[in-house]
């Protein structure tokens, strides 16, 4: 699971630029499945043919990053953020461009009250001397997200954007499984989450599934003096109540309970205040595609390093497997 | 049934937005005596159909939600108090000392506890008390209380619908039961007018938490002319008058940029010939209710929004009054039967 997972959060993928993340998981899994293909929003879906229920899995590939709205003639970038990025949690990193250019994050210090670090008030140093050595290097509009290697320490995974390539590890996993089953089964990684759930509205309308789910990660309460929350990191997948995008449909979250409780996995309830996943836009497609999700718990979302425990990801593969083998 | 007797009965249904499945049948059964069929779809939209009479009939929706705000449990705490967050907008306010249900393993009677006046620092006397940290008391301790309840347990408040005087009743979920009891007065009038079209009433779900259930009506129906009522805000004593409406002072016709200004216009010339009271109700966003959805539906949906008047909106004690229900349904039903000559005098002026 490790190996999967590092090779898909190596991968570069802001907000509508996820080819390479497509491109990495089409290898690792296009022989194992019966078709796949990218629709015109650049979702990729992999089929599994069947003759029971369409069963469509979402995980998205897309991350949160910076994109480059102007270079000012000492060649300093001003950005926008892509997705929810904290500009305080963007302070001091380091993050990178698809063509590997290294930038550093950093603020105008003239400020007071570092709570109006806001992005028009910060910047990128690309280490370049002028605007024409910059322009050599990013364009307006280019996109980098944030660096650093992912790490495995004591069975938990600390990386960037493990939200969602844990999702994608999950649902590539499963595929390479071959899970055995009439249902048909659609993987679809999605695009464009992290900006408006947008990708897996129209994959969920090309697909027209008879129920769905999306597997993407939840915060946890668990850490000191932080919000209460029901879930806890290791504590196994994390069946979706509701979130502020979705409730999940009754039908779907006691079919995932039944599935946990008959295969002995261990599995949370999830009831989350803000934060929305592909579930909130696939639910209300054409006249309604019963939905639910499941959740992999997750501490510091959003950051340059943010962790899952490797126990929980596969629990969540074996609670899938259970979900989709179920009549 | 008598329209009285009617919204007491749906005002004790309890539907939470997102857990309509356990109402659902209930809705059915009130709508079935005045339909021809009524189904009830994978989300639990009720949808009744009354067949038009005409020879090439169109379909027209008339819809009203029929969820309704609660709490939903997020943690046992090792006395057994429950946690909880809102389904919809629930006003923290409001929590200090209610009667609630939970609906666990089975339903069990609760309260929202609050600290006594004597042990609260004057510091803290005039803060108010967030929903975070309030708690639901079932009486049970932990060990007891995690056998019957979960994470994920929805909760209703108590308050049964009473009556006023003037004609007025009040208590939880009047928002938006008094739509759902215009629906059937709607089809209670329209066993009386003769109507050329067919005419859809759909009570929907999932309105609180992001207008859900509009999506699929629209997408099953796909209907000519959406017709949705909800509630609009009742006067208060501190309401901004041009947000606000007078109870028992008729139907609010909206009128706005999303909303048909055909079919607006021809509705308020109906409620003038008619002498059905009515109020203008000027909206300049996007309603905030279903007729956001549905006026941008699919191809586009000439839509009408209707409201029915009530005080003390997502409060266990929202206040509407019989009179403007009445108008509502007989203007609406009016309206569908009607509408050619009415669109038709609009164009000749």
């Amino acid at each position: 699971m490790f190996d999967t997972i590092k090779k898909l959060v190596n991968a570069f993928g802001p907000s509508g630029c996820e080819k390479q993340v497509a491109e990495v998981i089409t290898q690792m899994i296009k022989d194992k499945v019966d078709e796949i293909y990218t629709d015109a929003m650049g979702n990729l879906i992999a089929v599994k043919k069947g003759s029971g229920k369409k069963i469509m899995l979402a995980a998205h590939m897309d991350e949160i990053g910076l994109i480059v709205s102007y270079i000012d003639e000492k060649g300093f970038l001003r950005f926008g953020t892509v997705g929810g990025v904290s500009p305080l949690i963007a302070l001091g990193q380091r993050v990178v461009f698809e063509n590997g250019t290294t930038g550093v994050v950093w603020y105008e210090e003239n400020l007071e009250n570092m709570k109006d670090a806001k992005p028009d008030k910060m910047y990128i140093d690309i280490a370049a001397k002028s605007r024409d050595e910059a322009m050599k290097m990013v364009n307006v509009g280019d996109m980098a997200v944030f660096a650093g290697e992912p790490v495995e320490q004591n069975g938990r995974v600390i990386s960037k954007a493990l939200d969602d390539r844990v999702g994608c590890a999950i649902l590539a996993e499963l595929a390479m499984k071959r899970p055995e089953t009439d249902n048909e089964i659609y993987y679809v990684f999605t695009t464009q989450e992290e900006v408006g759930l947008r990708g897996a509205r129209t994959a969920a309308f090309g697909i027209m599934p008879d129920l769905a789910l999306a597997i993407d990660v939840t915060r946890t309460g668990d850490t000191p003096s932080c919000t209460h929350r029901p879930v806890v990191l290791g504590e196994g997948p994390a069946v979706k109540v509701k979130d502020s995008s979705v409730i999940a449909h009754p039908r779907i979250r006691d079919r995932l309970v039944d599935c946990a409780k008959e295969n002995g996995i261990p599995y949370q309830l999830e009831v989350l205040e803000r934060g929305g996943t592909d579930a909130g836009s696939i639910h209300i497609t054409a006249g309604g595609i019963p939905t639910g999700a499941v959740s992999i718990p997750s501490r510091f979302i959003h950051c340059p390093a943010e962790m899952i425990d490797l126990n929980d990801a596969e629990n969540t593969v074996r609670l899938l497997e259970a979900f989709v083998k179920a009549r | 049934m008598e329209c009285r007797e009617l919204l007491k009965k749906l005002c004790s249904i309890n539907a939470v937005t997102g857990r309509e499945d356990v109402a659902a049948q209930a809705i059915s059964d009130i709508l079935s005596p005045y339909c021809d069929e009524v189904k009830i779809d994978a989300f639990f939209n009720v949808i009744g159909l009354k067949k038009g009479q005409g020879e090439n009939p169109r379909n027209v929706l008339v819809t009203a939600h029929y969820d309704q705000i609660g709490l939903v449990v997020t943690g046992i705490d090792e006395n057994g108090f429950l946690r909880f967050s809102a389904m919809g907008g629930v006003d923290p306010k409001i929590l200090g000392a209610q009667e609630v249900t939970v609906h666990g393993r089975r339903d069990l009677h609760g309260v929202i506890g609050t600290k006594p006046p004597h042990l609260i620092s004057p510091e803290d006397a005039d803060k108010p008390v967030k929903l975070e940290d309030m708690r639901i008391d079932i009486g049970y301790g932990a060990e007891q209380a995690r056998e019957l309840v979960s994470v994920g347990d929805v909760v209703t408040f108590k308050f049964p619908a009473i009556e006023l005087k003037n004609n007025r009743m009040a208590g939880r979920s009047m928002d938006n039961r008094s739509s759902v009891a215009a629906l059937v007065e709607i089809l209670k009038e329209l066993k009386r007018i003769r109507h050329d079209d067919n005419v859809y009433v759909a009570a929907t779900v999932q309105e609180e938490s992001g207008l859900v259930g509009a999506f699929m009506a629209s997408w099953h129906i796909r209907p000519d002319l959406a017709i949705a009522i909800d509630v609009c805000h009742g006067d208060m004593p501190d309401a901004p008058s041009d947000e606000s409406f007078p109870l028992g002072k008729g139907v609010a016709i909206a009128v706005g940029p999303i909303l048909s200004r055909e079919h607006t216009r021809a509705c308020i010339g109906l409620a003038k010939r008619e002498r059905i009271p009515y109020q203008i109700d000027a909206e300049e966003k996007d309603t905030g209710t279903e007729a956001a959805v549905y006026s941008s539906a699919l191809e586009g949906i000439p839509t009408l929004l209707l409201s029915i008047p009530a005080k003390y909106m997502h409060t266990t004690v929202e206040m509407v009054s019989l009179d403007d229900i009445g108008a509502t349904a007989r203007l609406a039903a009016r309206y569908i039967a009607f509408r050619d000559e009415l669109l038709q005098e609009g164009d000749s002026q």
